[in-house]
């Protein structure tokens, strides 16, 4: 049972990094429509940009918010640069999805052409470990939850309260109909790149923070529970991705603690599959049939 | 039902959320007629005839096609059965050629099935295919497209896509064949080249149920009307008989 | 030639003919019938596995290596048996991944497949000997014949000839009859293909499951050949290679995917892992995926048909003598 109890605590700092990801995968996807398989490597090229910094005397929380512009400003940039011209050029769905595996292994390659096979760690001290029960924090496991909770709320408060967040729900629900109600879809979805991309900065900055090393390839191993995640809340829908995030995180982190560790990443795969059997005509099949790619 | 009748719908619903897009629909198409399916933007006609077609699941009622209880049947199922349907908007296969596009239309072909494809040779499927490449050459010569038999079918125009869609149902030979808006977006002539050539498939014995929007186009070709406004058959029968009910003017007035 | 070139060239066209069926393959899936199937990898994978166990001995207890079956089968079945295992695990990928989901959306649940089946793999260490692989799989007939090594080399790419022809006769039966046809119909518009009577899921789950079979194969005359299989040998980018290579090949054009095979991971990546590295060991190789991904960028920009594009299948008017099979080659129909 306290093994049980533990798991869940480990749990709930891998769904708060999850959550994360999670939200800024999927609400980029419901502005753009375009289906972002880099989004894992955007993450681990953050983490090392949080390994540049704290190696170099920057303080962890300067450097979450370094990893956070950094990451706003690189998928921004990936999408003006690179996908949205592929779109005007009129690249389709299965295009896109080769641009974005493309572009995926180029960013993990690079990586790897830099920094090599090995591995890395952030330079910064956890601090003391608190007892929760039998749940076990350290101060920077608090530190990734409150940054999720943040985020999460900061989210929240753009989509439901403000015009801009109004209008980024319009244009992921009918990009057209949102073009000619004279909402600026251009600027929504650069703003849409923007969130989405400082979620996966700190996503990426909070992976490094929760995990003893890390190296070129593990934003992209993440990308599979960010994917189930989004797919389990559908995908598009950011409070739906926060729901997943939370389920996929506690039960793949108690399946690994009660059953065994290598269960971890099965759980997600098979939340995934049973998804995807239940709602056999396509998760969110109204946006899977009818939209076209907004860019 | 009568033995006329092809096709009979009964009581057909189907709603999306909370708007009833067809609202206890009730018709029948007669063995051998042209019959115009006509009503305000937003009566139901295109709902009612993906329902018709198995695209779309009614919530509820009964169809009957040939004799048979077919509701709810899927596409696939529904052209088996000699029901076959074009769409609203163009729907060719871009990366086949025209002949090809009219020779997948076939049923029933040895060649397309795992055992033909395997194991047979000259002897299986070869000499059916022949006959076909030769039933669609007819096809492509009757509608005046023999120049375009090996283009790409992508790179039609959209009138001629219109024809092709319509020759491509033909090569399925259908018993019945329902047709969204032939005629849309296609110039004048075609237009008027389109309608002579369903005239002809009519008198050779084909069945139709049409969409269409263009009062006088009704008025030429169908044999029967069907009138539909939000959602219900408000009324059916010959073009004759619904000039003189107000409520059909009223319905394309007010709708 | 010196026996070093002459193992260098035979080793490449043995990489070479296991490509090309690996390409035939996942064209029949997705360039014939338009399956966003990034999972293929895994079809190759599991006929490796299952043509190695099914070569090796029965485990002994003192051995290095774990894994299930061990039934030191003659030559030819294993690779069968490999067919029939990659067959069999696209048609039960199939029922999870080809429902009417977007390409987009399929092409992520087939990666997230891939991935978790290596993940699979590397976990569990005692069906394939996890992340370390198995190895010392026995050579086809390699003691039986009685060749020197260098002429076993050319012995085996002869061998790889046959199967690719094999695997030619196969695809073609598809690609040139109705039925490849019907599936090319369901490729470029499913809604127009069902309401025409064609039955969208099985015509894709057919073409899935055969390059499964041809996937499985490929992976089998691969690995006899290797003699090591490893989950570090199918990630799941290996699959982009292959899309890279059909991309610029021609999709939909066998003959274009084969000369695509030809150009990308032979070309491109094969022929470079027997030059000297530079810099730390895997410099290269990321270097070479970076190309590979820029190489899919820029044909996807500039030749999204490829360099020979799908041809139109033209059928003799009457009294036209029909082709021959030569002159069909010629014109490289594809």
């Amino acid at each position: 049972m306290s093994l049980f109890v533990a798991s869940l605590g480990f749990g709930l700092v891998t769904a708060s990094i999850l959550a994360i990801a999670a939200v800024g995968f999927t609400l980029q996807f419901g502005v753009t429509n375009i289906l972002n398989l880099a989004f894992g490597d955007v993450m681990t090229a953050s983490s090392f940009i949080g390994y540049i910094a704290t190696t170099n005397g920057v303080g962890i929380w300067g450097a979450v918010a370094l990893c956070a512009l950094f990451g706003a400003v690189f998928s921004t940039l990936l999408n003006r640069l690179l996908y949205t011209p592929f779109v005007r050029h009129g690249t389709k769905l299965f295009g896109m999805i080769v641009v974005t595996i493309a572009t995926s292994l180029i960013i993990q390659n690079t990586i790897q052409a830099i920094w090599g096979p090995s591995f890395f760690s952030l330079k910064f001290s956890p601090g003391g470990s608190y007892h929760i029960g039998s749940m076990v924090f350290t101060s920077s496991q608090f530190g990734i939850m409150a940054i999720a909770v943040a985020s999460m709320l900061g989210v929240y408060t753009l989509l439901r309260y403000t015009k801009l967040g109004k209008a980024m729900r319009a244009t992921a629900c009918d990009p057209a109909l949102a073009r000619s109600c004279g909402i600026a879809t251009d600027r929504v979805v650069d703003v849409g790149w923007l969130v989405s991309g400082a979620l996966c900065g700190i996503a990426g900055i909070a992976l490094a923070m929760n995990v003893t090393s890390f190296t070129s390839t593990t934003g992209g191993t993440f990308l599979i529970a960010i994917v189930a995640a989004a797919v389990l809340g559908g995908v598009g829908q950011a409070y739906g991705a926060m729901l997943g995030a939370l389920t996929i995180g506690l039960s793949s982190e108690v399946a690994a603690g009660v059953i065994a560790p290598s269960y971890k990443q099965v759980v997600a795969f098979v939340v995934l599959v049973v998804v995807l059997l239940i709602r056999p005509q396509g998760i969110l099949s109204e946006v899977a049939e009818a939209k076209e790619v907004a860019a | 039902m009568t033995a006329g009748d092809l096709l009979v719908v009964e009581d057909l619903r189907r709603s999306f959320g909370g708007v009833h897009a067809v609202d206890g629909a009730s018709f029948k198409v007669q063995s051998g007629s042209i019959t115009g399916l006509i009503g305000p933007n937003g009566a139901g006609k295109s709902t009612a005839l993906g329902v018709i077609a198995g695209a779309l699941r009614p919530d509820a009622g009964r169809i009957e096609f040939d004799g048979r209880d077919v509701t709810a049947l899927s596409p696939m199922s529904l052209a088996r059965r000699g029901l076959i349907r074009t769409f609203q908007t163009s729907s060719e296969f871009p990366r086949l050629t025209v002949i090809e596009n009219l020779l997948v239309a076939a049923q029933h072909n040895p060649g397309e099935t795992l055992r033909g494809a395997l194991l047979g040779g000259r002897r299986s499927w070869r000499a059916h295919e022949r006959q076909l490449v030769e039933r669609a050459r007819e096809l492509i010569a009757g509608f005046e497209m023999s120049d375009k038999e090996d283009e790409w079918a992508g790179n039609l125009s959209g009138g001629q896509k219109r024809l092709l869609e319509i020759m491509r149902g033909l090569m399925a030979e259908p018993k019945l064949l329902l047709l969204d808006e032939p005629m849309a977006g296609v110039n004048p002539t075609l237009s008027r080249s389109i309608e002579e050539h369903l005239q002809r498939l009519n008198r050779d014995g084909l069945t139709m149920l049409m969409i269409e929007h263009e009062l006088r186009v009704v008025e030429r070709l169908c044999d029967r009307v069907v009138v539909m406004a939000q959602g219900k058959v408000i009324s059916e029968g010959t073009m004759d008989t619904l000039r003189t009910e107000q409520e059909v003017l009223d319905a394309y007035l007010v709708g | 030639m010196s026996v070093a070139w002459q193992f260098y060239f035979s080793t490449l066209l043995i990489y070479l003919a296991v490509d090309v069926m690996a390409v035939w393959g996942l064209n029949l899936q997705f360039g014939v019938a338009g399956i966003s199937s990034f999972a293929f990898i895994v079809f190759q994978a599991m006929g490796a596995y299952t043509a190695s166990v099914l070569t090796l001995g029965p485990e002994q207890g003192t051995s290095f290596q774990h894994y299930v079956g061990g039934a030191s089968l003659p030559f030819p079945l294993p690779v069968i048996a490999a067919g029939a295992a990659g067959g069999l695990l696209a048609l039960l990928v199939g029922l999870v991944g080809i429902r009417r989901l977007r390409a987009d959306y399929q092409a992520m649940v087939m990666l997230v497949i891939s991935l978790t089946a290596t993940y699979v793999a590397d976990n569990s260490t005692h069906l394939f000997n996890g992340p370390a692989g198995l190895s010392l799989v026995p050579k086809p007939l390699f003691g039986g014949l009685n060749l020197s090594l260098v002429n076993y080399q050319w012995f085996y790419v002869g061998l790889c000839a046959v199967f690719c022809a094999l695997i030619w006769w196969f695809v073609r039966r598809f690609t040139e009859s109705p039925l490849g046809r019907a599936m090319r119909a369901v490729r470029d518009n499913e809604h127009a293909a069902a309401a025409l009577g064609k039955n969208v899921f099985g015509l894709r789950m057919t073409a899935f499951v055969a390059g499964g079979v041809i996937a499985g194969i490929s992976g089998a005359v691969f690995v006899e050949f290797l003699g090591a299989w490893s989950p570090g040998s199918w990630l799941y980018p290996e699959t982009f290679v292959f899309f890279t290579a059909i991309l610029v090949g021609g999709t939909g054009n066998n003959i274009g995917v084969a000369v695509g095979a030809l150009l990308v991971p032979i070309g491109f990546l094969e022929s470079t892992r027997f030059l000297p590295n530079v810099g730390y060991p895997g410099f290269v190789d990321a270097l070479q995926w970076v190309a590979v991904g820029v190489m899919a960028l820029i044909f996807l920009w500039f030749w999204p048909r490829g360099v020979i594009p799908e041809r139109k299948r033209r059928f003799p008017q009457p009294g036209e003598a029909p082709r021959t099979i030569g002159r069909r080659l010629l014109r490289s129909r594809g």
